[in-house]
């Protein structure tokens, strides 16, 4: 049971703390709402090689999946990353996977740990080692897995989709692929028609 | 002729819909003296569509049930995968507060926790479940938990049914509710409902199950977040209760219809001789009706407070009547156990606590006595040995589900009256329904586990008022250090041999100290083991630990003092 004045009163006072907490967000950087630029990160690939965006110089865009090693849900999705990158990296629009898990709280995903996994599931893109996770909060990325498309618009990366990758984790043969529609529709010159959606997993906690 | 046509196989449909029923998931069982608890993060598929991101212990929602011998001293192997902290907690065990796992036990990622502690409980039904502070509610949600039994002499001479999963089965209700894509709405967010809209026995939606025409157990918990259970049949028929959270009844006591609040447990046997085979009926609760201050008597369906199920009578358990086993038991004893329970005479200490408001912040709608809980206050000071008397107030808008660590009490008034004190509620308890505007008085003894250190707790057991701060921590003192042992210098201690390959052992300096706890941190800050008063004499286990530096943090049982020493492992 819980008290309705109670709430009124916090609701109030939690969309006052918001706004002043969002003016201050925008003051200092912006976070990947749809339409929002993205600017360029260079962290370090499973290869041991730094990965950059601009390494990629003929990208209309890219695939970036939040994932990481020991989550049950994002494992349901090597083959699908595979076969996304397969299908859309001819396209010009690779993709790339980043670990921003805690990695000194959760020894599971220590990079010595997504090297394994990287060679064990056989990922034909880079799996990238978010260390001191500013990628993720930039990305705002709350769970794995979670799904970003960013777009070139005048040498710009925009964030045209966030959420999951599909609606069924288990059945792939069931799932409407929600990254695989929005990249057909960019790369149609439309808009995303579906831009954003929930997405749920494993927590990515951030340090302070 | 077309509308009846239609007419009938909507109804068809309708009929159909309705035999949509799930069997009832029957966790696994784990026996013998050391258990193997692996908390993971997982998912399960509840719902048509995609599937809800859950939490469980060896991979499933609601882990395994294990079964304890009273007598047996029982060793824990609790490793947590989860990549948040959580605790377990062995509610209704009478065991030492520090292998109690409440809120002071934290277990990080990837941590492995080994308590253990003699049993010393009646047979009866007991449970574990999280209980990291703030975060209870989220974990119990996510499915973390599972069933104990615990087996005695005494009820080993009844005939009574206790063939798990065949004539004896564990029923543990919840509810939940979803979002558009399947995942569970309830978090700790003050803006969401604290009720489910759909069941889940077992974590099974829909659930139905096969029992024999013959008595048959039924051990029932109520795992929910904040919902109350008035159970009864559908046939509105006479069941019997057999036990209470801490043990049996003096008697079986009937009933048509029991109360069953957040973390109470009781074990039923209802008589199915009297039925056909391929019968069928429905273990429900009754809810629809109740006076407001039942939770989940509340009339909205959605929204604040909300639920589909709110001020409803529903099913909780589907029943199909099969075939009697092989040596059904058809009878039921009419008496059960020769308990000796305190009195309110006997109480040479009263206490009386007070349900008030919280402070209003975030989840912190009630508290007692005016002051939230606060991890490093303790509330109560119990002397070891002493009978007490608790007198629990709740003179406020809604009622509650009071839940006390360490001992079984007796419910010995209600309101000040012995005689409101109900038959089917007259067994050992550590759980109980505290109506809007209503006292509960209880009795019990703190015996055999004292701490200066680590506290027990009390609480509601509404996991929401849990984390919003209606909490206290009570410690139970005596047969401890007196303050000057406390102020004597550490004693010192070395490990051997350094560097390590298997296993680790540690040579002390007086050879009468005692460990009160040790921890074992790699290099890079990480707890791998946490060892309450660990037993060494066969060293410590460290063949799994990869190569490097780690630090072994040992805690003096007298002092209190904690030394950090180095070891190499190879």
């Amino acid at each position: 049971m819980k008290n309705k004045f109670i709430k009124s009163y916090l609701i109030i006072t939690a969309t006052i703390v918001a706004v002043i907490f969002s003016i201050q967000g925008f003051c200092k950087e912006p976070k990947a709402v749809i339409g929002s630029t993205i600017s360029d990160f260079g962290l370090k690939n499973v290869d041991g090689n730094i990965i950059s965006l601009s390494d990629y110089k003929n990208a209309k865009g890219f695939i970036v999946v939040f994932t990481c090693n020991h989550c049950p849900f994002a494992k349901l999705y090597s083959k699908r990353l595979i076969d996304l990158n397969n299908k859309y990296s001819v396209l010009n629009v690779p993709l790339i996977a980043i670990n921003s898990m805690d990695s000194l709280a959760y020894e599971d995903e220590s990079f010595n740990k997504m090297k394994l996994k990287a060679k064990t599931d056989s990922f034909n893109f880079p799996y990238l080692h978010d260390d001191f996770q500013n990628v993720g909060k930039t990305f705002a990325a709350g769970h794995t897995p979670m799904a970003y498309i960013i777009w070139n618009e005048n040498n710009q990366w925009i964030v045209k989709y966030k959420g999951s990758i599909d609606d069924n984790g288990e059945n792939p043969e069931k799932a409407t692929s929600f990254i695989g529609n929005a990249v057909d529709e960019l790369l149609q010159n439309k808009s995303v028609s579906n831009p954003v959606t929930e997405s749920f997993g494993c927590k990515i906690f951030y340090r302070k | 002729m077309t509308k009846k046509i239609l007419f009938v196989s909507l109804l068809l449909g309708s009929i159909m819909c309705k035999a949509q029923y799930n069997n009832l998931w029957i966790p696994d069982t784990l026996a013998g003296t050391n258990f193997n608890l692996n908390l993971v993060d997982t998912f399960a598929q509840l719902r048509p569509g995609n599937q809800t991101i859950t939490a469980g212990v060896n991979n499933k929602f609601w882990g395994p049930t294990l079964f304890f011998n009273q007598g047996d001293t029982v060793h824990m192997n609790v490793h947590s995968f989860l990549n948040d902290s959580t605790t377990i907690h062995w509610h209704g065990m009478h065991l030492p507060a520090v292998m109690d796992g409440g809120p002071h036990q934290v277990i990080p990622p990837g941590t492995i926790w080994q308590p253990y502690w003699k049993v010393t409980n009646n047979a009866a039904t007991y449970w574990y479940h999280p209980h990291l502070h703030n975060m209870t509610m989220e974990h119990l949600t996510k499915g973390l938990g599972g069933f104990i039994i615990v087996r005695d002499p005494i009820e080993a001479a009844l005939t009574l049914p206790r063939t798990y999963g065949v004539d004896d089965f564990p029923i543990v209700l919840t509810s939940r509710g979803y979002n558009v894509t399947n995942q569970f709405t309830i978090t700790n967010n003050i803006n969401i409902s604290e009720y489910g809209d759909y069941m889940l026995t077992n974590g099974t939606p829909n659930a139905q199950v096969s029992l024999p025409n013959q008595y048959v157990r039924l051990r029932i918990l109520n795992a929910e977040i904040e919902r109350g259970y008035n159970l009864g049949f559908s046939d509105n028929r006479t069941f019997y209760v057999i036990t209470n959270d801490g043990g049996l009844l003096n008697a079986p006591v009937a009933v048509t219809r029991v109360k069953l609040m957040v973390g109470e447990r009781i074990e039923i046997l209802v008589n199915l001789g009297t039925n056909n085979v391929g019968d069928t009926l429905n273990l429900k609760a009754f809810n629809a009706g109740l006076a407001f201050g039942f939770p989940g008597a509340e009339p909205q369906q959605s929204g604040l407070n909300g639920s589909l199920l709110n001020n409803h009578d529903f099913t909780v358990l589907h029943i199909n009547v099969a075939a009697a086993t092989a040596n059904p038991v058809t009878t039921m004893p009419a008496t059960l156990a020769n308990n000796i329970y305190w009195t309110a005479a006997n109480a040479t200490v009263n206490r009386t606590i007070t349900v008030t408001p919280g402070s209003g912040v975030g989840l912190a709608e009630f508290a007692f006595d005016n002051a939230a809980f606060a991890l490093n206050t303790i509330n109560k000071t119990v002397n070891i040995n002493t009978i007490e008397k608790w007198t629990i107030v709740n003179s406020n808008i809604f009622s509650h589900a009071f839940h006390i660590h360490d001992v079984q009490f007796k419910i010995v008034a209600r309101n000040g009256n012995a005689s409101a004190v109900g038959d089917y509620e007259s067994g050992w308890k550590d759980d109980v329904y505290l109506p809007k505007g209503e006292s509960v008085s209880f009795v019990t003894k703190f015996e055999d586990y004292s701490d200066s250190i680590h506290p027990f707790m009390y609480h509601c057991h509404f996991s929401n008022h849990e984390d919003g701060g209606m909490m206290g921590q009570f410690v139970v003192t005596g047969n401890t250090t007196g303050i000057n042992e406390q102020q004597t210098k550490h004693k010192d201690f070395s490990l051997y041999p350094n560097p390590a390959n298997n296993k680790l052992f540690i040579a002390f300096d007086d050879p009468t100290m005692q460990v009160y706890y040790i921890k074992i941190i790699n290099a890079s800050g990480r707890t791998i083991f946490m060892l309450p008063r660990p037993q060494l004499q066969n060293g410590i286990e460290i063949s799994n630990l990869s190569a490097g530096i780690y630090f072994l943090q040992l805690t003096d049982e007298k002092t209190k003092m904690t030394v950090t020493k180095t070891f190499i492992k190879e």
